[in-house]
């Protein structure tokens, strides 16, 4: 999130929800958007192929063909553009490469989107108008928009639209991306990835490096636990299609299969092609599985040995920071011991350390600490889990974690009552600091950064500019913004680079001693001393420069987003102008399909009806600790698809009657048709939240003893259709095609 | 500031109810009860039909005449001088007339035995005991937790998302209510 949820119920009065059903993901969020309406007069505007519980609430429900998210975008752009209600001056100011996303808008008719979105074009200008003549507004999203083999050109295009409106770094405006578990925030910021270090900074060697350094290890000695030198700075397989690792169907770019899997606190059963993910782990010589309840993985494989469940503590019985969807840390206390034979997440770590024999060197970076501005050795014995927060805070620079140490989030754990909800501004003994110190927080003093992108505040109060990330220049045009974009109190007038040792004496206007210089990181991202910052705060200015947007991508396939059809598109027409991507060679060591997969057939002669997967609010990702609780298992006791009457006519359907959907791959799940008008007779609906079941066969007696959920079912999963993003690999959940039989 | 004696009421805001089941499954979770014993229900009127659906939840609504206490032939209900209904398990025989007269559903009858036979009534309490010791094992046993009694807001209000669910003094929320109603508007 740009924003926070309390700036949204303050200040926005307009929430243009697209591909997110918070209401049953993030309940607490959806509050907000309802409080706006309360207070703010705020409109609510919901974009999703299903009239969801969200879309209830809704003054503007528009009903999307699955996969057209781009498309309709550009339909408002086109409309927007057109009428000249741009925000000229902040995209002159703050923003590179519009012109490119006005000439493909231009294409895009409110005609044309509604013939490609399936929404009437009179209610494309109607919101088109609406988003233009009301600000702030803020845009929301969450896994209806990434979740696509489009997945990143949907990312994009959103912040885009907020860009052309000038509603970003403004108070009631943003991005709101609203995370549906607890602490996803956080395992992104750790980067718990095949492709990144902690903290985004990439897998190439000078990364490497610098966390060699942080840990105290040397660099050689980590290369050296590679197979080959190579693959240190390679992608690894990606969560989404380990599978083919083990299977090797597709051609894979590995030095060895993948023989033995550990899943820690992670529902591999919640992604998609659940039926290659069990063909995957019957095939495994070694599946260990650590979580607090039976992750399915364990339950869904014919394998009867080799398999060892272990469990791990929840989060009420250890101790630690965990971030928030708005970039807040939140301190979390120990509220029981471990229960039974079960230990916290790092104490299993730690224990398979130790008979790997590499204990010493994985814990040797809490032990590390900077003195007289140098990383250095400080201390023969380390205490969990307040080094590991250090060690965080000294590293994870890129997104600015400096400021968090384990004191200041103590602190504000035990201050609740002192921070004001609708601003995060806390009083009394935390006065003038935001609540959890949103990141960017960039040191100890510093109070956190609530809104994002925001010049209007002073960088040391939690202002700043665009990142400079992208370089200087691109083809001949600078990338830094001019005068009228300073930031408040900021020493230097308009834009400025990120800040490295060769620059800071010219852009700051310093002069460096002889020792800080000796000191002194290359740049304000491997910074150890400290001192990097320190100038920039004497300066008011962001280490990471202030720069401009940028609209185009020019290392992406696609520079600026494009629509493209879903692999299995319920148009075939629209698939001859408006193709996928060429097939990709070698994506997180995989070959991925796309247009081969796309033009195979045409899918829909033989799959008619359009695919949606969702989440009951009862359960989050497979179920797995859900379905656990008799309670919560007694809302939807069993698996379900909801089917429009009118639909379920034909196939001679009543509401109660059992199905079989084949999918497109050739997989099937049997369940109970649930009569509804939520869905339109060209969709069907069912949620991702059940396991135990797969392709009509219950598998749930290999549940260990006394540990079977009060519900079991199959999952969407299994009939979700092949389909990848090009660049995060991210699966295809949510456009896809079925055929429906009666059971 | 009134200072006259409280009258517990429940409202349900219905422009705020999202059905995510959260007072529900609370409420089960606090008192214990059996899976099926719903002393709390939540439900959504005109599923899917867009500008008409709508969504709240229900439980006993602690009725000024409540019309169980006047059909129940063994006077096993009694009001509190706050306006909490409750009723007396012990005296109760489980015949079925307050569900009759209930406009809201709120009595509920376990079914044990081979033919479905009742036991006795279990209802909403707003977390406020019966009539046995307060906060007893007795007590804790036959009505769930007593939350009024340790100065807490009942369980259901409490866990409730976006605060729809609103308890207290009758006048004290539906003041929140009108604030709330008066304020909605529908354009910016």
């Amino acid at each position: 999130m740009t924003n926070h949820f309390g700036d949204v119920a303050g200040h926005s009065k307009l929430i243009f929800i697209i591909g997110a059903n918070s209401a049953a993901a993030n309940p607490i969020g959806m509050k907000h958007f309802l409080q706006a309406r309360d207070r703010n007069s705020a409109q609510l505007v919901v974009v999703d192929p299903v009239f969801t519980k969200t879309a209830a609430k809704a003054d503007h429900y528009l009903r999307i063909r699955t996969g057209t998210d781009v498309a309709f975008i550009y339909g408002l752009l086109h409309v927007i553009f057109k009428n000249g209600w741009e925000d000229t001056d902040f995209i002159n100011a703050r923003v590179y490469g519009m012109d490119d996303i006005k000439a493909e808008a231009g294409k895009w008719t409110p005609e044309l989107t509604s013939d490609v979105t399936g929404i009437p074009a009179d209610k494309i200008i109607q919101v088109a108008t609406l988003l233009a003549k009301t600000k702030p507004a803020t845009v929301v999203w969450a896994l209806g928009i990434t979740q696509h083999s489009t997945g990143t050109s949907n990312t994009r295009i959103l912040p885009i639209l907020q860009l052309v409106l000038g509603n970003m770094g403004k108070n009631g405006g943003g991005c709101n991306i609203i995370r549906g578990h607890d602490n996803v925030q956080g395992s992104t910021d750790m980067c718990c990835l095949a492709d990144s270090l902690p903290g985004y900074y990439g897998l190439d060697e000078g990364p490497w490096k610098y966390f060699a350094k942080s840990w105290g290890v040397d660099y050689e000695w980590l290369k050296a636990r590679f197979a080959a030198p190579e693959w240190m700075t390679a992608k690894g397989f990606s969560l989404a299609k380990w599978w083919q690792g083990v299977l090797q169907e597709e051609k894979t770019y590995s030095s060895s299969p993948i023989r033995a899997l550990w899943v820690q606190g992670n529902g591999i059963t919640s992604m998609t092609q659940t039926a290659k993910v069990q063909e995957a782990l019957d095939k495994l010589d070694l599946l260990v599985i650590a979580d607090p309840f039976v992750n399915e993985a364990a339950v869904i494989t014919h394998q009867k040995d080799n398999i060892y469940i272990l469990p791990v503590a929840t989060q009420f019985e250890t101790e630690g920071s965990v971030t928030a969807t708005n970039r807040s840390a939140q301190w979390r206390s120990k509220v029981v011991e471990p229960l039974y034979e079960s230990r916290p997440d790092q104490e299993v770590m730690f224990a398979f350390a130790k008979k790997f024999g590499f204990y010493d060197e994985l814990t040797k970076g809490m032990k590390m600490g900077v003195k007289d501005r140098q990383l250095t050795h400080v201390k023969d014995t380390f205490s969990w889990p307040d080094d590991a927060s250090l060690e965080i805070a000294r590293t994870i620079k890129t997104i600015g974690c400096d400021g968090w140490t384990p004191e200041r989030l103590r602190k504000h754990q035990e201050n609740w009552d002192m921070f004001d909800p609708g601003t995060l501004l806390g009083s009394g003994p935390v006065a003038g600091e935001y609540y959890g110190l949103p990141w960017p927080c960039w040191d100890a003093k510093h109070p956190g950064s609530p809104v994002l992108y925001d010049i209007g505040t002073a960088v040391n109060e939690g202002g700043m500019g665009f990142r400079n990330r992208f370089g200087l220049e691109h083809e001949g045009v600078s990338q830094l913004p001019d005068r009228s974009v300073t930031v408040k109190g900021s020493r230097i007038t308009g834009g400025y680079p990120e800040i490295t040792k060769e620059n800071i004496e010219t852009v700051l206007g310093i002069q460096l001693s002889a020792e800080e210089k000796e000191r002194m990181g290359a740049n304000w991202k491997v910074d150890f001393s400290g001192i990097i910052q320190e100038k920039c705060r004497e300066a008011g200015v962001a280490p990471y420069g202030n720069a401009k947007a940028r609209v185009k991508v020019w290392e992406f396939p696609d520079p600026v987003p494009l629509h493209r059809e879903p692999l299995h598109s319920s148009r075939p027409d629209l698939v001859e102008k408006y193709p996928t991507y060429a097939d990709q060679k070698n994506n997180f060591r995989v070959a991925v399909r796309f247009i081969s997969e796309q033009k195979a057939q045409e899918w829909v002669k033989d799959f008619p009806v359009m695919l949606v997967t969702m989440r009951v609010v009862n359960l989050s990702g497979a179920g797995m600790l859900e379905r656990t609780s008799k309670y919560l298992s007694h809302i939807t006791p069993e698996m379900f698809a909801h089917i429009h009457p009118d639909l379920a006519a034909g196939k001679g359907l009543r509401d109660g009657d059992m199905m079989w959907l084949h999918s497109p791959q050739g997989t099937k799940i049997k369940v109970k048709a649930k009569f509804s008008s939520t869905v339109t007779p060209d969709r069907i609906a069912l949620p991702y939240n059940f396991a135990g079941v797969m392709q009509g066969v219950d598998m749930s007696s290999n549940y260990p003893d006394e540990t079977r959920p009060y519900a079991v079912g199959e999952s969407s999963n299994t009939i979700t259709n092949y389909g990848f993003d090009i660049i995060t690999q991210i699966p295809e959940y949510n456009a896809g095609l079925c055929r429906i039989e009666k059971a | 500031m009134n200072y006259e004696q409280a009258r517990m009421k429940f409202i349900c805001d219905e422009h705020r109810c999202i059905e995510c089941f959260g007072c529900a499954v609370a409420c089960s979770e606090a008192h214990d009860l059996p899976v099926g014993i719903s002393r709390r229900k939540v439900l959504t009127v005109f599923e899917g039909i867009e500008g008409k659906e709508y969504s709240t939840s229900i439980a006993c609504m602690h009725c000024a005449d409540a019309p169980c206490q006047k059909v129940c032939p063994v006077d096993c209900f009694y009001i509190r001088e706050d306006g909490i209904v409750l009723h007396d398990k012990k005296k109760c025989i489980g015949c079925g007339y307050c569900l009759y007269a209930c406009p809201f559903g709120a009595p509920q009858f376990p079914k044990n035995g081979a033919f479905g036979t009742r036991g006795v009534m279990d209802k909403c309490t707003l977390c406020a005991g019966g009539p046995e010791e307060t906060n007893s094992a007795l007590e804790r046993q036959l009505y769930g937790q007593n939350r009024i009694a340790e100065g807490k807001v009942p369980i259901c209000a409490a866990v409730c998302a976006t605060n729809a669910l609103l308890v207290g003094d009758a006048e004290e929320i539906s003041a929140i209510y009108r604030k709330r109603v008066s304020s909605r508007g529908k354009g910016a």
